[in-house]
């Protein structure tokens, strides 16, 4: 299992959740996949690539097999293509691996020019699904059939989100404590990285913390946000901007 | 401590409270210590129980022979060591000493514990690198194995039962063991 990786230069992206009614990854991917190709860089799926807990078999196979087909196109290529395993995918882990073999990583440590960059999809250190695993599958699978009936109930969950946020941050005594993923991200960053990049939290952000910096590459559903690693250099940037 | 209010509901500062016990807890049981250009980190054969994690800079392992330190490897940040005594309480197998200045984070037992309840990935990390460094001793034991020329019932004894292994299958080279 590969958890360290040399790279020049690299692109994360994560949460596409493809399968899922709410994510428009299908229509904004494929571009995006074209640039991977274009410019040789290596791509890096930081979870929740594919939708498992709020999708259908026949809408995951329907919308999931072109970006499997570019995917294997840019490995055919020779370029390399990692996938860290999210909370939404975790049971396709054999299936990415053997069918559109997809190098599996459980994190990655990626080395590029002096620079140590974490990547993680970042859904250990969330309370709900650590503390309460069944529940937070039993509420996941639930919003899946709200969100074919109403895909904007996403929305709500969004906003719930940023509520939780700021509830945090008006307590918090310090930059670190603002956040439980900043948090997480200052553990790893005590340890010799010099940036951390997450996803789960369809949250994009860049966030200076004591021994470096967090990133978080956001979502595909209704963004197209991503990270670049450049010969050291780590960037937060938007594929539409 | 159990810490709420009559409603169950905790009080934004007794969170808040919470949360800094948390993080000094984990600050008490790690420590940073800097290091100069060849000064000793540890020593073989010394008492000590911590691990080192290299936050920057690099060291080197070295393996006392007669009077001699042999180079064993060097590692750079991000790399830990250590990890030996931490777990079995042994003395430690190899001296290390920083090249240029070093900066590391030292980690004792019960810290180990507590880094591994708040960063569970350090643990897979470590499972990692002593699972290849399993994976590279077998494969120099069989090296040795298929070099020494000894029959298969001989490297049965070997391996499964060493210590009624007779001198000549357990030294087959005839060398003197010190």
């Amino acid at each position: 299992m590969i958890i360290d990786a040399v790279e020049e230069r690299m692109v994360i992206i994560s949460d596409l959740h493809i399968g899922n009614p709410f994510s428009l990854a299908n229509q904004n991917l494929s571009e995006f996949l074209q640039f991977v190709k274009r410019e040789r860089v290596s791509l890096c799926i930081n979870g929740d690539g594919f939708e498992i807990l709020q999708a259908s078999f026949v809408n995951l196979a329907k919308d999931s097999i072109g970006v499997l087909n570019e995917l294997r196109a840019l490995i055919d290529a020779g370029l390399n293509v990692y996938y860290v395993v999210g909370n939404h995918d975790i049971v396709l882990e054999h299936f990415l691996e053997s069918w559109a073999a997809i190098q599996i990583s459980p994190f990655l440590n990626v080395r590029s020019g002096d620079q140590r960059v974490r990547v993680e999809h970042g859904h250990l250190y969330d309370p709900f699904f650590v503390k309460r695993p069944e529940l937070y599958e039993i509420a996941t699978r639930a919003a899946g059939p709200l969100l074919h009936i109403y895909p904007d109930v996403y929305y709500v969950w969004s906003w719930y989100q940023r509520q939780k946020d700021k509830w945090r941050q008006g307590d918090a005594s310090d930059e670190a404590s603002a956040s439980v993923y900043y948090e997480a991200a200052e553990m790893l960053l005590a340890r010799g990285f010099d940036a951390v990049v997450f996803g789960h939290t369809h949250k994009p952000e860049r966030v200076e913390l004591k021994d470096g910096t967090y990133f978080n590459s956001g979502n595909w559903m209704r963004s197209t946000s991503y990270v670049e690693i450049n010969a050291g250099s780590v960037q937060l940037k938007d594929w539409a901007a | 401590m159990r810490v709420a209010t009559r409603s169950g509901k905790m009080p934004a500062s007794a969170r808040a409270k919470i949360t800094m016990l948390s993080k000094k807890l984990v600050r008490a049981k790690e420590i940073e210590r800097s290091y100069k250009d060849g000064e000793w980190i540890v020593r073989e054969g010394e008492q000590s129980k911590e691990m080192f994690v290299i936050q920057a800079g690099r060291v080197e392992i070295t393996k006392r022979q007669g009077d001699r330190q042999i180079p064993i490897a060097q590692l750079g940040k991000g790399d830990f060591f250590g990890e030996m005594s931490v777990l079995e309480s042994l003395p430690r197998d190899a001296s290390v000493r920083s090249l240029g200045d070093t900066s590391l984070l030292v980690v004792s037992a019960g810290g180990l514990l507590v880094r591994m309840r708040r960063d569970p990935t350090f643990a897979f990390e470590m499972l990692h690198r002593l699972s290849g460094r399993v994976r590279s001793l077998n494969a120099r034991l069989i090296k040795l194995i298929a070099q020494s020329g000894l029959s298969e019932h001989d490297l049965e004894v070997m391996i499964y039962n060493p210590e009624e292994a007779p001198p000549s299958v357990r030294n087959p080279s005839g060398s003197k063991s010190k």
